[in-house]
């Protein structure tokens, strides 16, 4: 069979592929459900779930990733009620942040540190460097840049951070052995 | 708890046109709604959206809680975003606004203008939804992968994201399961001191095993794909869709909005229009 036999690259696109990017992205929808303000926050709310995006691109490649973040992050939005199209542009944003993981998983980042800090570093650069795109919002929603950089991208990249930096390890250590004993 | 994206536009008259038309219109408002800052024509938008909402007759009661969240989250991102710009409004310059007031503490000038500015995003927000929620709604799940197949989006694009609305209810399922599992064991993730990452951590002992059970559990279904020969040849659908006269009515409708808006953007008659009564309060604080 197609995934069976032939080498595998970064970007291909085979039943695995389409497989895992699909259930990362509706665990990132129904966990999407786990959320909660900041104490003390101007209503900055923490999603655990975002963790899902970088961990997917981090094991399964950055078109895994992608697809995780966008469709994940649209479906999201759709069972809170925001609306599918709504803020389509933190869809790509999101599917930014899976793409970058899995470019940055194959290189020599993710190997720094170990199966704890590498993972978080890769986490981390992806969330902070893929968020950029909702500067977007400039031309989507009419901000201006100080709203778009206080209001929207360290208002989403904070709690994202934090979320991803502790989550993303934990997964990968709980993914490892469980890859080696399907043979991955 | 756990919401799932459900079809309850069954027997509309939206709920029956083909697939394609509320994901085309949806895509079509949005490129449409975010050219104008003139409050009078969204609101006029905002109209022609909600009389295309009622066509999918969604029952209220089945989407109370999404509309109350979506309300409440726009008016707190306008709220927000307004506090935040400083009184900057768009292009005007500083000196072209007309304050009303200034917020106590943090100074901020509330101008005619930012509050028309406020009003126009938060109708363009909730135009924005009302045409989104048939997207949801009122497309049977099993018409999104040959309705994107149909929009000339990469096969295995749709495909996987007709696999994703599938995968949802048993996700959401299982994850009901593992909370009701690790409440036996006396664990409650909303529950228990902490700041932000104590919460996250606590996280854990669901996330964790819901997101390994689904990975494994995956190799069934990828298993069933490849012994069908999945990505050997072009795929196929079993649902065949065609546009009918309503469909196409529909689409010309949707056309036509988007050229004559673009057209009048582009001739500059879609900016922010300030509301005279408030020009005139401002000019009587002077």
């Amino acid at each position: 069979m197609s995934s069976m036999s032939m080498p595998r690259s970064m970007w291909g696109v085979d039943s695995r592929v389409i497989v895992y990017a699909a259930i990362g992205a509706a665990l990132y929808g129904v966990l999407a459900f786990f959320s909660f303000v900041i104490p003390g926050s101007n209503n900055v709310s923490i999603r655990p779930a975002f963790a899902i995006v970088p961990f997917f691109g981090y094991a399964f490649g950055p078109v895994v990733g992608l697809f995780t973040g966008l469709v994940g992050n649209a479906i999201a939005d759709q069972i809170s009620g925001y609306g599918l199209l709504t803020a389509w542009n933190w869809s790509i944003a999101n599917g930014l942040v899976g793409l970058i993981a899995g470019v940055l998983a194959a290189g020599s980042m993710a190997k720094m540190g170990g199966k704890i800090v590498g993972p978080a570093i890769v986490a981390a650069v992806a969330t902070a460097v893929g968020l950029l795109f909702v500067f977007s919002d400039i031309v989507v929603f009419g901000n201006d840049f100080n709203t778009a950089l206080t209001g929207s991208y360290l208002w989403a990249l904070v709690p994202d951070l934090i979320a991803s930096v502790i989550l993303v390890p934990v997964l990968v250590l709980a993914w490892e052995p469980l890859k080696e004993s399907m043979g991955r | 708890m756990i919401s799932t994206p459900r079809y309850l536009g069954r027997g509309s008259w939206l709920g029956s046109r083909d697939p394609r038309i509320p994901i085309v219109v949806g895509v079509l408002a949005a490129a449409t709604v975010i050219q104008i800052w003139d409050i009078r024509i969204v609101a006029v938008l905002f109209a022609l959206a909600q009389v295309y909402y009622r066509t999918a007759r969604i029952p209220f009661r089945l989407v109370r809680r999404q509309w109350a969240f979506a309300i409440a989250f726009v008016s707190i991102l306008v709220l927000v975003n307004t506090i935040l710009t400083g009184g900057e409004i768009g292009n005007f310059d500083q000196s072209d606004l007309h304050p009303l007031f200034y917020l106590p503490l943090i100074g901020t000038p509330i101008s005619a203008e930012s509050l028309s500015y406020g009003a126009t995003q938060l109708l363009r927000f909730l135009t924005f939804i009302t045409i989104g929620f048939p997207v949801a709604y009122a497309i049977a799940p099993g018409d999104l992968g040959p309705a994107l197949a149909r929009l000339r989006i990469p096969e295995k694009f749709a495909f996987g994201v007709d696999l994703t609305y599938r995968f949802v209810p048993s996700l959401a399922s299982d994850l009901r399961e593992t909370i009701d599992a690790q409440r036996v064991r006396g664990y409650e993730w909303d529950r228990g001191k902490g700041g932000p990452v104590a919460r996250i951590r606590r996280t854990v002992p669901l996330i964790v095993p819901l997101t390994m059970n689904a990975i494994v559990g995956a190799e069934d279904t990828i298993d069933a794909m490849d012994l069908r020969g999945f990505g050997t040849g072009p795929r196929t659908w079993l649902r065949e869709l065609r546009f009918d006269r309503s469909d196409r009515g529909v689409l010309v409708l949707a056309l036509t909005i988007f050229v004559a808006i673009t057209v009048a953007s582009v001739l500059g008659l879609t900016k922010l229009w300030v509301f005279p009564p408030l020009l005139t309060l401002a000019a009587g604080r002077l």
